[in-house]
This record gives C-alpha cells, sequence and structure tokens, in this order.
C-alpha cells in the first residue's frame, strides 16, 4: 500500500484566498506583508512559507507581519492597530508593503483601503482576501496579481515577454521557469518579468512592456483578462504539456510574438525524438492509473507518453509517481519519465 | 437568582419599561442589578436620576479591561437598584454583540452579577448572534418580549420568537418564552391584538400599559413613575407587571408566526 497521498485526497487548490495572496506578495523583494487580522491568520501562512521556501533551497523567513488583532480590536475596530503595523513595517525600510485583510478585518468592516492611503512614504498596497468572501488559494494568488499589476504603466517593447502566476509553492518552480524560457528564446524570445517570482518592485513597473503574456495555467486567465484590458496585452493561457501540446506553445508563442517558427519547431521534435530514444527501454511495461481520473489534464499526458514509448496502461501496471499538475514542456516529460524509470526498474 | 430579559424592537419603551420594573421589584425588598445593553445608553437613566453613567466598553476602550473595576461600572440608583451600561463601540465601526459578551464575562469577573432578580435591557431588533448572547449563555432565562401593535415591532417580537424557539434546541439551553408586554401606542383594538399575537405563539400577554403622560412627566423630573408619582395608575400597572412577572411559572418554547400570518393578524385587529 501507498502511504503517499493521491492527488484525488488532497485540497491543495482549495484553503484560504489569503495564503494564495501571500504566495505572490511574498515573492516581491524587499517588500512586506501585512496581515490585518488575529495573529493565527499570519502564523500558519508563516509556517507555510517558510517551510515551502526551505524546501526550494530558499533562504530567509517571508516577509509577513501581522496587525493582531485581538478582542478589543473586534470589539472597538482594528484600524488603528493596523496603523500601528503599518508604522513598524514602514520603520523596516521595505520597498513596498502589501496588506492583506482577513476574515476578521472584513467581518468587522476596517477599512483598510482608508488605512493604507495615508502617506506612508512608501507604496501601501491593499489586497482583499477575507477568506470568508469566498474563492479559494487560486483567487487570492489573482486578486494579489491584478492588485499589483496597478503599479505598473503601459509601455511598448517588443520581443519580450512576460511570466504571468508562477506558481511559487510548486515543487518545479525553477525548471518549469527554465524550460518556458528556453522554448521562448529558441524563438528569440526573451523574458521580461516573472509576475510575480522573486523581483522587485522596479520589475514590477515593467510588465506594461511585454508583446505578450503566458499565463501558469488557464486558472489564471482573470489576471490575463486584466492585464488585457490594462496593457493591451495578448496572453497564451497555459504553460506548454505534453509532447504535441509543447510543439503548439511555440507555434503559439511564435504568433503572438509574430516571429518566425519552422525551425524552432522541427528543432523541438528532433529533441523530443531524443528524450523517447532514452527511455526506450520501457517499451512493454505497463503502468497503472493510479486513481487518475480521465477528465484530468494529467491523464491526457499520460496516455500520450505511454503511447509514444509503447507502453501499456492498466490496472495491474506498475504504480508510477504522477504529477499533481501536467508535466511543463519536454524537460518536464523527461524528468517523469526518469521517475517512472526508477519506480518500474524497483 | 432570577435572571430575565427584556428584548424589543429599539424605540418601543424597553428602557421605560425595564426602569419601571426593576423600580417596582425593588420595592418589593429585591436586590436588583439592571443591565442595559444599548450603545444608546439610557436604560439606566431614570433610575439614575438623570445621570447617565460611564458604559463598561468606554471605560474598556479608554484604559483596557485590567484597569476597570467593578466600582466603576456597577452604580446604585433609585431605592438600591444596582446599575450598569454595556454601552458599544462608535457606530459602524467594530462588532457590538462582542461586545455586549465581553461587559458580560467582565462582569462575572467582577462577581457582580448577583442578586434576587438581574434584568437584562436589550435591543432586540438587531438579531445577530452577538445580542442573542444574553439567551444564548444563559444569562437571560425567562424573555420578555416588548412590543405595541404597530407591525414593525410585532415583526421584531417574531423574530426574537424565532431565536429562541432556535436557541431552545440547545441541550444546555434554559432560555424561554416567559410572556408579551404590550407597552401601547394607544391604538384602537391594540390590546387583543398583541394578546391575540402572544397566544398565537404560544405564550401571554402579561401586562397591557397604555401611553400615558404620567411616563413623560416623571421622566422630565428625571425619575422612574415608580418614584415620581407612586399613586398613579401607571405605577399601579408597572407593580402588578412586577409582580406577576415574580409569581410567573409559565415558561414556553415560543411557536413564531409565518409573515404573512402576522400581517393578516395586524389586519384583522387593527381598525384602520
Ligand atoms: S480563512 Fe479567514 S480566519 Fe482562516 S486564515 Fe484565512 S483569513 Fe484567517
Amino acid at each position: 500500500m501507498s502511504l503517499k497521498p493521491l492527488p484525488l485526497n488532497t485540497s491543495r487548490f482549495e484553503g484560504c484566498t489569503l495564503t494564495g495572496a501571500l504566495s505572490v506578495t511574498t515573492s516581491v523583494r524587499n517588500s512586506i506583508s501585512v496581515v490585518h487580522g488575529p495573529r493565527g491568520c499570519a502564523h500558519h501562512n508563516f509556517s507555510l512559507l517558510h517551510a515551502t521556501s526551505l524546501e526550494h533551497d530558499g533562504i530567509g523567513a517571508p516577509a509577513i507581519q501581522s496587525s493582531g488583532l485581538l478582542e478589543k480590536e473586534i470589539i472597538f475596530g482594528g484600524e488603528a492597530a493596523l496603523e500601528q503595523a503599518l508604522s513598524h513595517a514602514v520603520s523596516l525600510s521595505p520597498s513596498c508593503i502589501f496588506v492583506l485583510s482577513t476574515c476578521i478585518a472584513e467581518t468587522i468592516g476596517d477599512d483598510a483601503g482608508a488605512v493604507c492611503r495615508k502617506d506612508w512614504g512608501v507604496p501601501v498596497i491593499p489586497v482583499p482576501t477575507g477568506g470568508f468572501l469566498g474563492g479559494v488559494f487560486e483567487k487570492g494568488v489573482n486578486n494579489a496579481l491584478c492588485t499589483l499589476s496597478d503599479m505598473a504603466e503601459p509601455r511598448s517593447s517588443e520581443g519580450t515577454v512576460n511570466i504571468i502566476g508562477e506558481k511559487n509553492l510548486e515543487f518545479e518552480v525553477e525548471e518549469n521557469f527554465k524550460e518556458v524560457s528556453r522554448l521562448l528564446s529558441v524563438l528569440g524570445l526573451f523574458v521580461n518579468t516573472r509576475f510575480v517570482h522573486n523581483i522587485s518592485d522596479k520589475d514590477i513597473a515593467q510588465i506594461g512592456r511585454a508583446s505578450f503574456n503566458v499565463l501558469r495555467d488557464p486558472g489564471a486567465c482573470p489576471v490575463g483578462d486584466h492585464l488585457k484590458v490594462r496593457f493591451g496585452t495578448a496572453y497564451i493561457p497555459s504553460f506548454p504539456a505534453g509532447l504535441a501540446g509543447t510543439i503548439q506553445f511555440l507555434e503559439m508563442a511564435a504568433a503572438a510574438g509574430r516571429v518566425p517558427f519552422r525551425s524552432a519547431v522541427a528543432d523541438e521534435i528532433a529533441l523530443q525524438e531524443e528524450v523517447l530514444n532514452g527511455f526506450s527501454d520501457l517499451a512493454g511495461s505497463s503502468i497503472s492509473p493510479n486513481g487518475l481520473k480521465m477528465t484530468s489534464p494529467v491523464y491526457s499526458i499520460v496516455r500520450e507518453v505511454t503511447s509514444a514509448l509503447d507502453m501499456g496502461f492498466s490496472d495491474t501496471g506498475c504504480h508510477v509517481p504522477v504529477p499533481l499538475d501536467p508535466p511543463v514542456g519536454t524537460a518536464g516529460i523527461q524528468r517523469m519519465l526518469h521517475r517512472w524509470r526508477r519506480a518500474i526498474h524497483a | 437568582m432570577k435572571q430575565i430579559a427584556l428584548y424589543g424592537k429599539g424605540g418601543i419603551g424597553k428602557s421605560t419599561t425595564s426602569a419601571n420594573l426593576s423600580a417596582a421589584l425593588s420595592l418589593q425588598g429585591l436586590d436588583i442589578l439592571q443591565i442595559g445593553c444599548d450603545p444608546k445608553r439610557d436604560s439606566t437613566r431614570m433610575l439614575m436620576h438623570g445621570s447617565f453613567i460611564p458604559t463598561v466598553m468606554d471605560l474598556v476602550r479608554e484604559r483596557g479591561d485590567a484597569e476597570v473595576f467593578k466600582k466603576d461600572v456597577v452604580y446604585t440608583g433609585f431605592n438600591g437598584v444596582r446599575c450598569v451600561e454595556a454601552g458599544g463601540p462608535e457606530p459602524g465601526v467594530g462588532c457590538a454583540g462582542r461586545g455586549i459578551i465581553a461587559t458580560f464575562q467582565l462582569l462575572e469577573k467582577f462577581g457582580a452579577l448577583t442578586g434576587d432578580v438581574i434584568v437584562y435591557d436589550v435591543l432586540g431588533d438587531v438579531v445577530c448572534g452577538g445580542f442573542a448572547m444574553p439567551m444564548r449563555e444563559g444569562y437571560a432565562q425567562e424573555i420578555y418580549l416588548v412590543t405595541s401593535g404597530e407591525l414593525m415591532s410585532l415583526y421584531a417580537a417574531n423574530n426574537i420568537c424565532k431565536a429562541i424557539r432556535r436557541l431552545s434546541q440547545r441541550s444546555k439551553s434554559t432560555c424561554r418564552l416567559a410572556g408579551v408586554i404590550c407597552n401601547a401606542k394607544n391604538m384602537p383594538g391594540e390590546e387583543d391584538l398583541v394578546a391575540e399575537f402572544a397566544r398565537r405563539v404560544n405564550s401571554s400577554l402579561v401586562q397591557y400599559i397604555p401611553r400615558d403622560r404620567a411616563v413623560q412627566i416623571a421622566e422630565i423630573h428625571k425619575q422612574t413613575v415608580i418614584e415620581y408619582d407612586p399613586a398613579s395608575e401607571q405605577a399601579q400597572r408597572y407593580r402588578t407587571l412586577a409582580s406577576r412577572v415574580m409569581e410567573n411559572t409559565t415558561f414556553t418554547i415560543p411557536i413564531p408566526l409565518e409573515i404573512d400570518e402576522l400581517e393578516a393578524l395586524a389586519l384583522e385587529y387593527l381598525q384602520i
């Protein structure tokens, strides 16, 4: 029996909007995120982000502070507590401060926006994140991205691409980014801004100048639409997934960037063949769907890869690790196949 | 110790009724504590000869609860009736319901929730959980609904019936409906209407209090009717109310009416 929880049993896409928003705002270098609410709302998010950043070999703790609402503030209103927290945050000289609301702050109706509008000497930007108002992790990510995008002005620059809504907490965030930049670079395009992954507020100000945007996945479409309205930038709704999907991505990116694609596509097809040849020893072995739903986007990729390699796919097959999200690009498929090989030959 | 609460629509005359009831009960030789739960803090004013006493919430806001003591919040008014005003946050800020909860907990800590009868004077057209708190936590065990024959105040009374019914389903709940007090606007047919309303919600009319100038005159003199004009007919009504409250043993789980039922009832009785 595998003790590893199946993707079906996890709720990683649910939870609180605050967590989603913090996964974005804490990725802005030299910023501070002030969580306006009871300490608990900040604490478990701090722990989660800290633990994740250690996993990713990150350094330091996320810059999160709490306005620390207690019963007195619940009764009399917490705006004064927020002001105090902001004064403290300002004294640490950040480049900007994000204020994230919580269930409590929204319930008692604190006007965090009005407190933020005071002259603090640094940009203080409110992000609406009251967990109980509905929406989940993803909504928090999108709210934060849309709010942050308002820090930039429209400008134009050919040949540059923004990467929008990277999943900062995902295991292979850097590898996935590298693969997307590689695919863009073979078309002669380069990345303008990672919105938002480990960037500064100056980088945020640049997001208005890109020929197009690439979203991490279709969940970020509301952000893509927001940027389209604000800066007129079109978007590709997802990172490349699967063999054919990667080729299609190259074609879409070439069209969006108005650059030729034929030779890049031919090279990529050759690269994919080379990768698959490297795993020809897996032909004939069989893997198990392992609870994977047919409607899952990962399912179609797994089927595509097994059929390209002449592998079987049945309930009696070997239990191989299947990623939660579709593997990104040709490199993502290569990493997945390495893990399959270890499981099959174990 | 009897713990009673008067609930009803804002402006219906709960404070006048509570203060006169407390005064009348105190004249029976009982030790009475009256707690006003309205941010307006006028519940105990007539018992205090017109002065507004400081509210628990104001003091907590200014000093923090560690610096607030029993003597700062419990005042002695007419005939030894002890008076407390809970107060509340500024309008539109924070959570007044939670303020009521905090006030009761503070009074409990002081050992101030004692006496033969505690009278809670609670505004009842705001029915968030915080204002149902006296019922929910067993502070108020016998609920009296104060209403006139006006539809809006019957609505509020009916809503409180819903709250009592809901809360009575909890295993630890001790809160029951003890009766309806008609604080009349002197509309024709009003007493019959309120009596019928009381019957339909599975309770009874405990006392009919007509609108009487005696109340206004007493209030101009910053006193309850019981104190200012004890010989008046109105004072007698409050004394009867006090006796009935003390003798009352019929506590029920109310059956709230549907809105159209309530409207039909009002139409039937009021001569328009
Ligand atoms: S759900 Fe509400 S209370 Fe819980 S962490 Fe999120 S904001 Fe805080």
